[in-house]
């Protein structure tokens, strides 16, 4: 109906109401004439107008600003710029930190969501709790909190000193297992709850069911729980990765020049350098590298999906 | 598509299978005993399965039906006693090492795989060549209707069609012994009916031991052998249905399989061949031999089946009394009497062919042959009603 009125009137979609087909005019007035419709925009309109002024109109002027010359006109420069020589580093190095955390906070959200899931619900709530609490503290005190336990004679290397473990004390600041270290605490309570809230819906019969065909624990894990809580494991690891990739305070406190991130060098360029057109282009760029790891979870979805459909077909 | 070059399914023995005709291999039980923080779930149940037998653990539940199953299964450890499958004890295994086959009542098919590897897994885990795998798995989803459904996900399946397949996966690796906790227990009527005749089917077929779990005594009568009726964790008695039905041994076995009618009474004479009791009610009613000794003289109480009862002439027969309702059910009615000097809520219930119904408020006299009339002690307070039994 309103295709086809569409088809006999040549007249581009984007067009504005007034000169807009009829047919178009006439489905808006019906959408209009409903009381859900509009209830549905006076209830809608404060998030759209919020979401205008915060959220669209920076994005698109930050956009504006990295792609602005020094003497006006528009240029790639920053962008050239962003993936030269230093800055080119910052941005691996921020990769590479944020894949090592995921990691780590993966295989740690695992085991401690995995440990959840088996205790009675009060114990559960209790050890969540234990996990989200310290989340409530200022990042920036818990960071200071793990410089303290980590220094050269801080908690950790006294205690490994004490127990005579060969090489101790241990570097464990102003490096990148100090900034993987205190990036993960700040991520796990994101992936333990995610994998939580999988694991908790993994009916634990079809464990016994499993193992009443004779499946053992190792093939039970492997073919049965991995495959169902792969999907949080997907949504944790790129999550996580995602929240590091901007992550400022805990690389900056307890990395070294060699661990500077790219939140970091967007700091330095505004603050030091007053460079406001390279930090946004920066800005940008992690912008596009979190579209696409939203991108790569959509991908590895649809490549499970297929790998499961082969594995059929076999 | 693997499922098209199946052939006629045939029943193929794999090298572990049992030495009887069929794949089943018999299961003992001695002893079995388990406790729930000092209350007795199962009671020192002990039984002898054959091979190729279909038995069924009938109860209500907190009988101990379940405890027991899971016991065999593995799922959950005895305090005392054995389990021995085909002449191996496996008191002690966990539930992967005992190669027995497991249908739930839930179905816990694997939601991440399609029919036709939840039914590949279990050969999958045993290392069965691909060519093999392939064609048993087609012809056991052949042999349950299944074959066109083979790439669904279980979720796009209906409740009949999952529990086939569930089904399907618990008989494709041959298990010694399969175990059925109320499988139809989530599935409508007719689909139970359906599903209840292609087991017993396919349990045939393959001369499988089934042990199979329900609270539902015409599912029981149905599809068993012999069925262990259960009772506060103990085998009140472990019969063929016809057995249970006209011998029961226990009041509780006769209310709960055929909802029998109890008349209080006396014993006036004993022989041999038969006791006649001295009914409350007045009449003289003439039943089996009362199998305990020590009751003799007694007070007793004689149990028939509503379907057991005649009518005859008033004052003729045990019994004498007024017709209360006469309901129609299909080719039945069902008819109950107010015994005449009976107390006010005795009411005989009767069964009776449609043609033969009498009307409300007629006299009539009953009657009922001594060989379906059995008598008990009237020392038990076993259940003289199931809703009493329904605890836990």
């Amino acid at each position: 109906m309103a295709g086809s009125a569409l088809a006999t009137q040549p007249q581009p979609q984007s067009q504005p109401a007034p000169t807009a087909t009829p047919g178009r005019m006439s489905r808006l007035r019906r959408a209009l004439a409903e009381r859900r419709t509009r209830y549905g925009l006076l209830n809608a309109a404060p998030v759209v107008v919020y979401l205008l002024i915060l959220f669209v109109y920076p994005i698109f002027s930050t956009l504006l600003l990295s792609l602005k010359g020094e003497e006006g006109g528009w240029t790639l420069h920053w962008y050239a710029d962003a993936f030269q020589g230093a800055n080119l580093e910052i941005l691996l190095t921020t990769l590479r930190i944020s894949a090592e955390t995921s990691l780590l906070s993966l295989v740690i959200g695992f085991l401690l969501a995995n440990a959840v899931t088996r205790l009675k619900p009060l114990w559960a709530g209790l050890v969540m709790l234990v996990v989200i609490v310290p989340h409530f503290i200022s990042a920036l005190v818990r960071t200071y909190g793990w410089i303290i336990l980590l220094g050269e004679h801080g908690v950790v290397n006294n205690v490994l000193t004490d127990l005579h473990i060969p090489g101790a004390p241990f570097q464990l600041l102003y490096n990148e297992i100090g900034v993987v270290i205190g990036t993960t605490s700040v991520m796990l309570p994101y992936t333990v709850l995610l994998l939580y809230a999988v694991m908790r819906a993994v009916d634990r019969r079809l464990l016994a069911a499993a193992a009443s065909m004779g499946a053992g624990r190792i093939t039970i894990f492997r073919r049965v729980y991995l495959p169902l809580v792969a999907s949080g494991l997907v949504n944790a690891g790129v999550l996580c990765f995602i929240l590091c990739l901007g992550y400022y305070l805990t690389p900056a406190l307890m990395g070294g020049p060699k661990q500077t991130m790219v939140a970091s060098l967007i700091d330095d360029q505004v603050m030091k350098q007053n460079q406001w057109n390279g930090a946004s282009a920066l800005g940008i760029i992690l912008l596009l590298l979190t579209f696409a790891g939203l991108l790569l979870l959509r991908l590895l979805k649809s490549a499970g999906e297929a790998y499961r459909k082969r594995g059929t077909a076999s | 598509m693997p499922e098209l070059d199946v052939k006629a399914p045939k029943i193929t023995r794999p090298p572990d299978a049992g030495t009887g005709t069929g794949t089943g291999k018999p299961l003992s039980v001695t002893g079995l005993r388990k406790t729930y923080g000092g209350v007795t779930a199962v009671d020192e149940v002990s039984m002898e399965i054959a091979a190729g037998e279909f038995v069924t653990f009938l109860g209500s539940s907190g009988s101990g039906k379940t405890t027991t199953l899971m016991m065999i299964a593995g799922f959950c450890e005895p305090d005392s006693g054995s389990i021995v499958v085909g002449g191996r004890d496996v008191t002690r295994l966990a539930p992967q090492k005992r190669g027995l086959g497991f249908v739930f009542q839930q179905y816990l098919l694997f939601p991440h795989m399609t029919v036709w590897d939840n039914v590949a897994f279990p050969l999958q885990l045993r290392g069965t060549p691909k060519a093999e795998l392939r064609r048993r798995v087609g012809e056991t989803l052949e042999m349950a209707g299944l074959s066109g459904m083979t790439r669904r996900r279980p979720r796009e399946l209906s409740g009949g069609q999952q529990q086939r397949v569930a089904l399907c996966r618990a008989l494709v690796y041959r298990p010694p012994v399969i175990l059925m906790d109320e499988p139809l227990g989530a599935l409508d009527k007719k689909l139970r009916d359906q599903l209840q005749t292609e087991i017993k089917r396919i349990q045939r077929e393959l001369g499988l031991t089934v042990i199979y779990v329900t609270h539902d005594q015409e599912e029981a009568l149905v599809l068993s052998d012999r069925i262990a009726v259960m009772r506060d964790g103990r085998i009140d008695q472990f019969d063929s249905p016809r057995e249970l039905f006209e011998v029961p041994r226990t009041p509780f076995v006769a209310d709960f399989l055929g909802a029998a009618n109890f008349l209080a009474g006396s014993v006036e004479e004993r022989t041999s061949e038969h006791t006649r009791v001295r009914l409350d009610t007045g009449g003289l009613l003439t039943a089996r031999p009362l199998a305990n000794a020590d009751a003799d003289g007694g007070r007793v109480r004689a149990a028939v089946q509503p379907g057991r009862i005649g009518l005859c002439p008033a004052d003729t027969g045990f019994c004498t009394g007024t017709v209360e309702t006469v309901t129609y059910v299909g080719t039945l009615v069902r008819v109950t009497v107010r015994p005449v000097g009976g107390a006010d809520t005795d009411v005989v219930r009767l069964e009776l062919p449609a043609g033969r119904a009498p009307a409300p408020g007629e006299h009539v006299g009953l009657t009922a042959e001594f060989t379906d009339v059995s008598v008990f002690p009237d020392t038990e307070d076993a259940g003289v009603h199931p809703d009493a039994e329904h605890r836990g």
